[in-house]
């Protein structure tokens, strides 16, 4: 899986690239226009990573010059601009997701994965870690071809957590997943751990193993 | 207070009525001397006259004699007679006030002129008068054309003032208007009507540029806020991911767990500011352009779902109370932070299983929560107003939900009433 981060501040860049390390990705870098767009002629990606406002143009360009060109690259537009205009213009032409920053880096590694899983032709949507079973598009879970009935936010944690596996991640960047924006109002997330309580109980009672395990003091992990 | 030119012309016709005043007396002493001294020449004449016919005749002592019998019947206004004692008499002038003989019987003024003359080797008194008008009717004539030329006076200065105000005094009229109606948020420089007089284009032209220097600024400090909120965002997001990256670092201790998830808590709080301020200036900025039709009623049930994780951990109790559909046409990302804050601010400053009562009637929106003490009504809306570490408030919440309203001209009032805080919307 190829990946391609369009961004100018480098030092995130590198952030998002060492935190998608750990999985099958390989990852290239502009940091700039001109950049972007000789390697956008010359590759094809999975996944583009579009911030919008770079030295030497503006992102949206790099965006239709993609969509011109009729590329099958999944975009992600991060943008620290955050305005409806520029959400809405972007995925009016053509970009898959928009991110705002901040953003935890959990958060756009789920949409990467969301992203991807929809560009691959011969996918079925489902995700399928041993027992477990995903159907992304049903919004179904099965443990052992047996059905678990879980809520929206439960089912939203669990492709999370699935797609962020091995990885801490605080209870934050779990409640910013689940509220979107709304998290950003308030300081205490503690109705995660609700959530991730009867999460784990559906599981277990299904006969999963215990993957979801607490990290003292920072979060939850899925650990495999 | 009254208007400039009343004012001036108060002062003026006062002024005008004074100085004319004045010059009744001043009117009256010059034009009894000059007639005065024209009727002394004027009896003077006569008497030198008289006696030069009387030299010139040379008439004998007897037809003197009958001459002076009938020369009062003769000559009016003269008397002559022998001089007593025969000493000769200096020449004098005076006034004398008598029934007019042909009169009415009226007192008539004269003057007098007595002169010896000599006839014949002999001395005669020949008494020379005039009639003078009386002091009293000078007066009282001049005095009428006085008042009648004062009137005259006032009134053409109010008619001149009433040109002049509407004339000379329209453009000031127009700058006067023009300021009235000037808000600085509208950012809209004002352009001054012409004017030929050079104080009011004076003041025009300082105003324009005093207008202009102002949005100038003004714009200057909304574009500082909305760049530093802008500029800070980048490092808040380095911030950000470079916590997530720590704790994904193996040999990461509990502690140290522990201290990443408190640097986590101000860094969300500084993020959360960031974004309000940047929405605060983009609300100044007009950047809120676009808008839809929309429901109230659907935007409020879709906003209290995706607060229901934050309702149901404090075990908050709503009730909704909706006796009509409100249709909005506004922008709808400002109505639904509109929505939120509102929400979000009952949710945050009630206690632990509360109710908070929402209600939608007569195009109002009416959120209260239960509360022990009134906040300050003055201050409440005022940015950073209240501040409080424990909430967790940016101290812009409710500075937002007030931008907003008055960016839609919708008026919000709050209220503390039978321990509950009151928040209403008037759409």
């Amino acid at each position: 899986m190829k990946i391609l981060i369009i961004e100018d501040e480098k030092e995130l860049a590198r952030d998002i690239k060492s935190f998608l390390a750990s999985e099958d990705y390989l990852c290239e870098s502009a940091n700039n226009y001109a950049d972007a767009i000789e390697k956008i002629h010359l590759h094809d990606y999975d996944c583009i990573l579009l911030d919008l406002m770079l030295p030497g143009g503006d992102g949206i360009d790099i965006l239709k010059e993609i969509k011109s060109h009729h590329k099958q690259d999944g975009v992600i537009i991060i943008s620290a601009k955050d305005s409806i205009e520029d959400k809405v213009l972007g995925l009016k032409i053509g970009a898959d997701d928009y991110l705002a920053k901040p953003f935890h880096q959990s958060e756009l590694a789920a949409r990467i994965h969301s992203v991807i899983r929809r560009k691959q032709f011969d996918s079925t949507n489902t995700i399928e870690q041993d027992e477990i079973r995903i159907d992304t598009l049903s919004k179904t879970v099965t443990v052992n071809d047996q059905q678990v009935i879980l809520t929206k936010k439960e089912f939203d944690l669990l492709v999370f957590f699935v797609g962020n596996k091995n990885r801490v991640l605080s209870k934050e960047a779990l409640a910013e997943h689940l509220s979107g924006d709304i998290a950003d109002m308030f300081d205490n997330h503690d109705f995660v751990y609700a959530h991730i309580k009867n999460l784990k109980r559906k599981l277990k009672d299904a006969g999963c193993a215990n993957y979801l395990t607490t990290v003292y003091g920072s979060g939850y992990k899925w650990k495999i | 207070m009254s208007k400039l030119l009343n004012k001036q012309l108060k002062t003026l016709s006062i002024f005008a009525l004074i100085i004319l005043m004045c010059s009744i007396p001043v009117y009256y002493f010059v034009i009894e001397t000059i007639w005065l001294g024209e009727l002394d020449d004027h009896n003077a004449l006569i008497s030198q006259s008289i006696e030069e016919r009387f030299s010139n005749s040379e008439v004998n002592d007897e037809e003197l004699e009958n001459v002076l019998s009938f020369w009062d019947a003769l000559q009016a206004g003269t008397q002559l007679e022998p001089l007593k004692n025969g000493i000769f008499k200096a020449d004098s002038i005076y006034e004398v006030e008598r029934e007019d003989i042909w009169g009415d019987g009226e007192m008539e003024r004269f003057r007098v002129l007595q002169s010896t003359i000599k006839i014949n080797d002999k001395n005669y008194l020949l008494t020379v008068e005039t009639n003078v008008e009386e002091a009293s009717e000078t007066i009282f004539i001049i005095s009428i054309i006085t008042v009648v030329f004062v009137l005259l006076m006032i009134i053409g200065f109010i008619l001149i003032n009433r040109k002049i105000s509407a004339k000379i005094w329209g453009p000031f009229q127009s700058t006067l208007e023009k300021l009235k109606k000037f808000q600085l948020a509208d950012e809209s420089a004002l352009s001054f009507e012409p004017t030929q007089i050079i104080e009011f284009a004076e003041l025009n032209a300082e105003l324009e540029l005093l207008i202009k220097n102002n949005i100038a600024a003004y714009q200057k400090q909304k574009r500082f806020v909305e760049n530093a909120s802008h500029e800070l965002q980048t490092p808040i997001a380095v911030l950000k991911s470079k916590l997530d990256l720590l704790l994904q670092s193996k040999d990461l201790s509990e502690e140290q767990s522990k201290i990443v998830s408190a640097i986590a808590l101000p860094l969300s709080r500084i993020s959360r500011l960031n974004k309000n301020l940047l929405i605060l200036a983009k609300i100044e900025n007009h950047q809120y352009k676009e808008e839809e039709e929309l429901n109230l009623n659907d935007l409020l049930s879709e906003n209290m779902e995706m607060l229901d994780d934050y309702i149901q951990s404090k075990g908050l109790n709503f009730t909704i109370v909706s006796s009509e559909q409100i249709n909005l046409h506004s922008n709808k990302f400002l109505l639904e932070t509109l929505l939120n804050n509102l929400l979000t601010n009952a949710i945050k400053n009630s206690a632990q299983n509360e109710t908070v009562r929402i209600e939608l009637i007569e195009n109002s929106l009416i959120i209260s929560n239960a509360g022990t003490q009134t906040l300050d009504q003055k201050k409440i809306f005022e940015r950073f107003s209240n501040v409080s570490n424990e909430s967790g408030n940016s101290g812009l919440g409710l500075s937002i939900i007030k931008e907003i309203c008055s960016y839609n001209n919708w008026s919000i009032s709050y209220e503390f009433e039978k321990n509950q805080h009151i928040f209403k919307v008037n759409f």
